[in-house]
């Protein structure tokens, strides 16, 4: 069971399901969603004719996941966040093919909450790989009962039947699966014991999977028809804009003057939120008849709040403090803490260390924070895109003072996740609003500079990595400490892992630092820096710490390699090895790092490292990690060919490789894509963005001083996945996970300058180029 | 805002000094007496052709501009009311409907024309040289008969204007007979035998009725036009009209075209759309005119530039400002006022060579970039252009949320220091400040 | 009370003058494709066309656009099948969408001045409008290849005409 599994498991529990779900028949279908709600005529549905009554009347639902109308419409349930990743048409295409479903004959409903779907969550690259068994199961259960009863309707034995693109066929005749259950009336369901057992397809019958399909959500997304939760809109709602508070936390409010906002059109009253939640402390709303109001009587109101404790705490505190905290010997939860480490150090010949940092980094998503709530026929209703339903349904819960079952959040289009929308705290001011209103909707929408100033960041982190090394260069332990906030100990704190010495860590604040190197025996000590948690809500941005840990030991290895004389790419090779901890393990990492090391030595063929012919002030670099988490390992190289401008500083990346092996590739186009913008994430934060804690709140509140990279900042890039039939990995987040590290190492490469901080600005480059002379 | 709200203040300074310095004795050859009261003319006085005649003229003068209240509920055309904002107080134009109490309704013709060239009411007063009738001194007797002709058509409206708010002694109309006596010549315009036609045209309305030099000269001490620095350029309204003359900054040349382009359709292809004060004057009058006028006040001013000469330039001047429009936005660039340009300016102002496109005003060859203040560039950036103003039909948003000072001020640096040549600006921030305390009606703030 | 023309229909609405053009097409016209992002004019999610040219709305008062002519992402076509829409969809360009509108009127407009871009010319006009999913190889690729349909569309008229 993997990690995600058991997570799903424990949120059963606590759901009341037990650990087995139900796998019978639900005709109840209240929860499916239709998109275009609320709106003028003219807009369409956002997928394929999505409709409000599924399913179907006499439609076949052999699992909860899909049904078979008939009129041989196929639906299928998702129950993950649609931001940019195609998840349904992906997810949908792994039942599709199973069941040998005609693809034309899809649809997809991306469903509300209710319990019976298990853990909502949308983050972590985990859709398709928690999905991949279940779906396919559901396929197979789907495709069992067509052909038993297809081939009753033909009147032959099953054995004598396929089926093949929504039809059962027998020789010469076939029946289409909508005429087996208009026919038939089928009503078998299956338990998931009974699902596990079913056939499942070889690789080689994929007609679906792996193959050129078109993503069900794009054409809504060049018409403008496409629904995200800030679209969403219902009769005599009031508008209202939150007025923030000082401080994230612990500021209350001690006097409000309404003089001026009242002389605003259209304002209609504000109020100062009581949360029992304790999601929103010190927060007021702003009400008004349109948000144009709203937005000018925010401003007009004038507010007077005891600012909490971190008033004045910087980033340059929060990383201190992190320092601190590495330096001392004491605290944190180790996630490997071998035998023999201790040891090692005491006698090595010699030690390598180095530190290394990053700036706090927005999420930017480009639809600001929003939520639509009211009481509707005594269910609070939160309209909203959200990543993680099951963590926020039981705060909104606990903030409205009434049970999780009288709540339900209903799904829209997410206008980018990149893990902001993990965090479900906007919904709760909302909800809150609502109620103080006696459940009239209202539609809060925060402004940019509104949403930034509580983003929940990519915390800044410090960390330190040490080798024992012999003199001759070999490896015999490894340290890697990692101070940051924690947004798992924030915000979920009962998922966090249990460390090697049983104390709980954020796996999301450490993972990639338990890499798969064979280095001798290793300490990786996670620290929770909690003067970050206290001052800004830490929040799980695009690849979490993988997007931030290799930047140390992918560096750190760099580093090791040039002081030992030794080339980078042979160095990883050589501690790539198939042994103990790294011989991996099945389902999820067959082969183990020798797959890593697979992608490192296609990526160095492919961009030629090593090359002496490079123009002056330009140079390859090169970094490998296996993506998201060691549980979930994408085997993941990059490189990076940047040039240095030595005048000014200025780094430009011309050129990114990327090798991955992901297991099964259920979408290529789509895999591209998301490794495409992961690497330019990656690129973005290693370049171009990143902000600081200034005053307890982030500095950059917007893009005239945040920038992200813009399409003139796109280098080419040659992005290769190696074939696979192993499960299938995760793609969200690989993609950004090398690109720092593969740039600092080749501007080191290409001028001889060590960066240790990202984002890796000019200014840094020049102090490093006048250091060395 | 209209042509005239800048001019008043340099004219009242000027009107204080020389009241102190007059002697009582000059009254006597500032004397006019009172014109006999008429009644209004009789429909049909005037023929639809001279009607017709007259609205060429007037829109050629701009009348309608300063005559029109634009402040609080706007006011009926031509029934003046026009607020002038100055720093001794506040005035307000005259009603030049055809109403007898409260406009011209009562004044002969010969009482208009003696006003128009004169600057003297029927009454006899002197009127306060906001009214700019040292350029209508230099009209013809026809026109002024054509323009009378067409305000006594207008509809008769009973508006009085708020009286003015100018303190003792400046209140006194006296007090402006000593400016006349120093500055004022009068007189009809004399055509320049050396000159063609068509110059002589464009001389005669871009000096007299159309006065250009009203707002595109700098003015003395005592407000008066100085003749020695004519066309060089001066502050308007929060503005800067720039110099009309070879010492115009931009990279190439207003020649003929532009100058045409410019006044007649709002838009000049290369130094970009006229804002601001300048907005009315192509689209609510000169596209309204013969075309050959226009034309002409075009030529007469290629003229006054040396367009001729200096345009041999402008291919060079040309290509330099497409490579400096692709500037800081082709690959990577980190440098945060690039990226802040990029984000906020560049879909809308790079251009590629050959030539900008029409609707990518390029800033590289915009007077904006090239006077000695950021003063246009910051009015631009925070008011934007309304489809009404610059280019017909196409709009620039305000920026006036959406850019901090500062940030207006790393915008005006970059530009100045990646699109120019001229050295750089000094005290940015501080006068972007000054120009945003002028901008009267904020938009919603949808940022922050 | 303030009349344009809008999507090809004559429009009043009775909305304060300061109003910016995107919360009046989205809250008061239910044109809800046009999309709020940064609200300073800087990412483009907002981008209309007034007059034909792409414009950001999120910072254009309603008093800016009396009588103008304004295209929003669901004006573009009237069946979504405008060339660059055709494109986006073909190289499957959205992943969240959420800028997508922005980025294909800005597009319609880049190729009306440039029906035949390079890639400089590319960078310099679609620079303002940011993609935080990253789609921008995407983006270059299908822009290219609406430029190659609307010449060949043009050139289709020309003939026919000619």
């Amino acid at each position: 069971m993997g990690k995600l599994e058991r997570i799903a498991a424990r949120q059963d529990r606590s759901a009341g399901l037990g650990p087995t779900r139900r796998g019978f028949l639900l005709t109840a279908a209240g929860s499916a969603f239709l998109f275009g709600f609320a709106r003028s005529a003219k807009a369409a549905p956002v997928f394929p004719q999505a409709a409000a009554d599924l399913p179907e009347a006499g439609a076949f639902e052999p699992t909860l996941w899909c049904s078979i109308a008939p009129d041989g419409w196929v639906n299928i349930n998702i129950i993950r966040a649609e931001m940019g990743q195609h998840i349904g048409t992906a997810l949908a295409r792994i039942i599709a093919d199973e069941m040998e479903a005609d693809w034309d004959k899809v649809r997809i409903t991306y469903v509300d909450t209710d319990p019976k779907w298990g853990l909502m969550v949308t983050g972590g690259s985990w859709s398709v790989w928690m999905t991949w068994d279940q779906f396919r199961q559901a396929g197979a259960a789907a495709r069992t009962v067509m052909v038993a009863e297809g081939a009753k309707l033909l009147g032959v034995a099953p054995a004598a039947c396929v089926a093949r693109n929504g039809h059962v066929i027998a020789g010469q005749r076939s029946i289409a699966y909508g005429d087996i259950v208009s026919r038939a009336h089928p009503t078998r369901s299956f338990t998931p014991e009974e699902m596990a057992k079913l056939p499942l397809k070889p690789a080689s019958e994929r007609r679906l999977i792996g193959k050129q399909v078109r993503a069900l959500d794009i054409p809504a997304k060049t018409d403008g028809t496409a629904v995200y939760g800030i679209d969403a809109k219902l009769e005599g709602m009031v508008y209202a804009r939150p007025k923030l508070p000082p401080t994230r936390y612990g500021a209350k409010v001690v006097s409000v003057d309404e003089t001026e906002a009242k002389k605003v059109k259209g304002y209609i009253r504000h109020i100062v939120l009581e949360d029992p939640s304790g999601t929103v402390p010190g927060w007021v709303a702003v009400l008004a008849s349109s948000y144009p109001a709203a937005i000018r009587a925010t401003d007009a109101l004038k507010v007077t709040w005891e600012a909490g404790p971190t008033a004045h705490v910087s980033e340059h505190d929060i990383i201190e403090h992190g320092r601190a905290q590495i330096a001392n010997k004491e605290g944190g939860s180790c996630v490997f803490n071998d035998d023999g480490v201790d040891e090692a150090f005491a006698h090595a010949e010699k030690v390598v260390e180095h530190t290394y940092t990053c700036s706090s980094v927005l999420h930017y998503q480009l639809e600001p924070l929003n939520a639509l709530a009211r009481l509707h026929e005594g269910k609070w209703e939160v309209h909203c895109g959200n990543q993680w339903q099951s963590l926020f349904l039981p705060v909104i819960a606990k903030a409205l003072g009434v049970p999780e079952t009288d709540v339900v959040m209903r799904s829209y289009m997410l206008g980018g996740g990149f893990g902001r929308r993990l965090n479900g705290d906007y919904a709760v001011p909302a909800a809150l609003i609502s109620k103080a209103l006696g459940g009239k909707p209202v539609k809060l929408i925060f402004t940019r500079s509104d949403d930034v100033q509580y983003d929940s960041i990519r915390s800044p982190s410090i960390q330190t990595v040490r080798a024992a090394m012999t003199k001759d260069g070999a490896f015999q332990g490894w340290q890697h400490h990692a101070a940051a906030g924690w947004p798992t100990r924030v915000m979920a704190a009962a998922f966090m892992e249990k460390g090697a010495d049983g104390k709980p860590y954020d796996q999301f604040a450490i993972a990639g630092a338990d890499h798969w190197y064979t280095v001798g025996p290793m300490r990786v000590r996670a620290l929770d820096n909690d003067l970050a948690d206290a001052t800004f809500r830490p929040g799980w941005l695009r690849s979490v710490s993988s997007g931030w840990t290799p930047w140390a030991h992918e560096s750190f290895l760099d580093e090791v390699a040039h002081d030992i004389g030794k080339d980078p790419v042979s160095l990883r090779l050589s501690l790539l090895i198939s042994k103990g901890r790294n011989a991996g393990s099945a389902p999820d990492s067959v082969g183990g790092a020798s797959r890593q090391a697979a992608v490192l030595k296609r990526l160095a063929e492919k961009c030629g490292y090593g090359r002496t012919d490079l123009p002056a002030d330009t140079g390859i670099g090169i970094a490998t990690t296996f993506g998201q988490e060691r549980g979930m390992p994408t085997w993941t190289a990059g490189a990076a060919r940047v040039r240095v401008d030595r005048r000014t500083g200025v780094v430009t990346c011309e050129k990114i490789w990327l090798v991955l092996d992901a297991g099964t590739v259920i979408d290529p186009d789509g895999a591209t894509a998301q490794t495409e913008g992961g690497a330019l994430w990656g690129l973005s934060m290693a370049l171009f963005e990143g902000t600081e804690i200034e005053n307890g709140n982030v500095r950059d509140r917007n893009l005239d001083t945040y920038t992200p990279l813009r399409i003139a900042d796109v280098p080419d890039m040659d992005i290769e996945f190696l074939p696979s039939t192993e499960k299938p990995m995760g793609l969200g987040e690989p993609g950004v996970t090398t690109i720092a590290p593969a740039i600092g190492n080749a501007i080191f490469n290409a001028v001889g300058v060590r960066l240790r901080h990202l984002p890796i600005r000019p200014a840094d480059v020049l102090a490093g180029l006048n250091k060395a002379g | 805002m209209g042509v005239g709200v800048g001019v008043i203040k340099r004219f009242l300074a000027g009107a204080a000094a020389v009241g102190t310095v007059a002697g009582l004795g000059f009254l006597y050859y500032t004397w006019y007496p009172a014109l006999p009261s008429v009644a209004p003319p009789a429909a049909g006085t005037f023929t639809p052709e001279q009607i017709e005649r007259g609205r060429i003229v007037a829109a050629e003068g701009y009348c309608a501009e300063c005559h029109t209240r634009t402040d609080g509920t706007p006011g009926p055309e031509l029934a003046g009311d026009y607020r002038m904002e100055t720093p001794f107080g506040a005035i307000h134009s005259s009603n030049i409907t055809p109403d007898v109490a409260t406009g011209i309704g009562s004044w002969s013709e010969a009482a208009f024309k003696r006003a128009m060239r004169l600057g003297v009411s029927r009454e006899g007063e002197h009127l306060i040289p906001a009214f700019p009738y040292d350029h209508f001194t230099k009209m013809t007797d026809q026109d002024l008969s054509d323009l009378y002709a067409f305000l006594m058509t207008r509809p008769a409206v009973h508006l009085e204007p708020r009286p003015n708010e100018l303190p003792f002694p400046l209140s006194l109309r006296i007090m402006q007979a000593g400016w006349k006596l120093m500055f004022f010549s009068p007189g009809e315009y004399k055509p320049d035998p050396s000159h063609d036609a068509l110059w002589n045209r464009g001389a005669y309305l871009a000096e007299g009725n159309a006065h250009c030099g009203a707002c595109h000269t700098p003015r003395n001490f005592m407000g008066a036009e100085k003749k020695s620095a004519q066309y060089d350029g001066a502050v308007v309204d929060n503005w800067i009209a720039p110099p009309l003359n070879e010492h115009n900054p931009t990279p190439t040349t207003w020649t003929e075209e532009e100058l045409f382009q410019y006044l007649r359709f709002g838009v000049a292809p290369l130094h970009g759309p006229a804002g601001g004060p300048m907005s009315p004057v192509p689209h609510r009058f000169l596209s309204t005119v013969p075309e050959e006028d226009v034309r002409a006040i075009a030529h007469y001013y290629a003229d006054i530039d040396h367009a001729a000469e200096r345009s041999k330039h402008d291919p060079a001047a040309l290509a330099l400002a497409m490579e400096q429009s692709r500037a800081g936005l082709i690959g990577p660039n980190p440098d945060p006022d690039a990226k802040l340009y990029q984000g906020a300016c560049a879909a809308c102002h790079y251009n590629a060579a050959p030539a900008p496109v029409l609707g990518r005003p390029e800033l590289a060859l915009n007077n904006a970039l090239w006077l000695d203040e950021p003063t246009n560039l910051f009015q631009v950036m925070l008011h934007g252009l309304s489809a009404e103003e610059g280019q017909s039909g196409v709009a620039m948003p305000s920026f006036y949320n959406a850019l901090s000072d500062a940030d207006m001020a790393r915008i005006a640096a970059y530009l100045r220091r990646t699109r120019t040549t001229l050295p750089p600006w000094t005290d940015l921030e501080k006068k972007a400040a000054a120009v945003r305390s002028t901008v009267q009606s904020v938009p919603v703030n949808s940022s922050h | 009370m303030i009349t344009f023309k809008l999507n090809g229909r004559d429009v009043s609405i009775d909305v304060p003058e300061d109003t910016p053009l995107l919360w009046a097409l989205r809250d008061d016209l239910d044109l809800t494709g046009t999309k709020f992002g940064c609200g300073v004019g800087q990412c483009g999610a907002c981008t209309v066309l007034v007059g034909g040219r792409a414009t950001r709305s999120c910072i254009t008062p309603m008093s800016s656009i009396e009588g103008a002519d304004i295209t929003t992402i669901e004006g573009l076509d009237p069946q979504g099948q405008h060339p660059v829409q055709e494109a986006w969809k073909d190289i499957q360009v959205p992943q969240c969408g959420y800028c997508q509108s922005g980025q294909i009127m800005q597009a319609v407009s880049l190729l009306k001045d440039y029906p035949d871009p390079t890639d400089e010319e590319i960078d310099g006009v679609m620079g303002g409008s940011l993609c935080r999913c990253m789609t921008y190889v995407r983006i270059r690729k299908a822009i290219k290849k609406a430029a190659a349909a609307l010449r060949a569309q043009t050139s289709g008229k020309e003939t026919s005409h000619g």
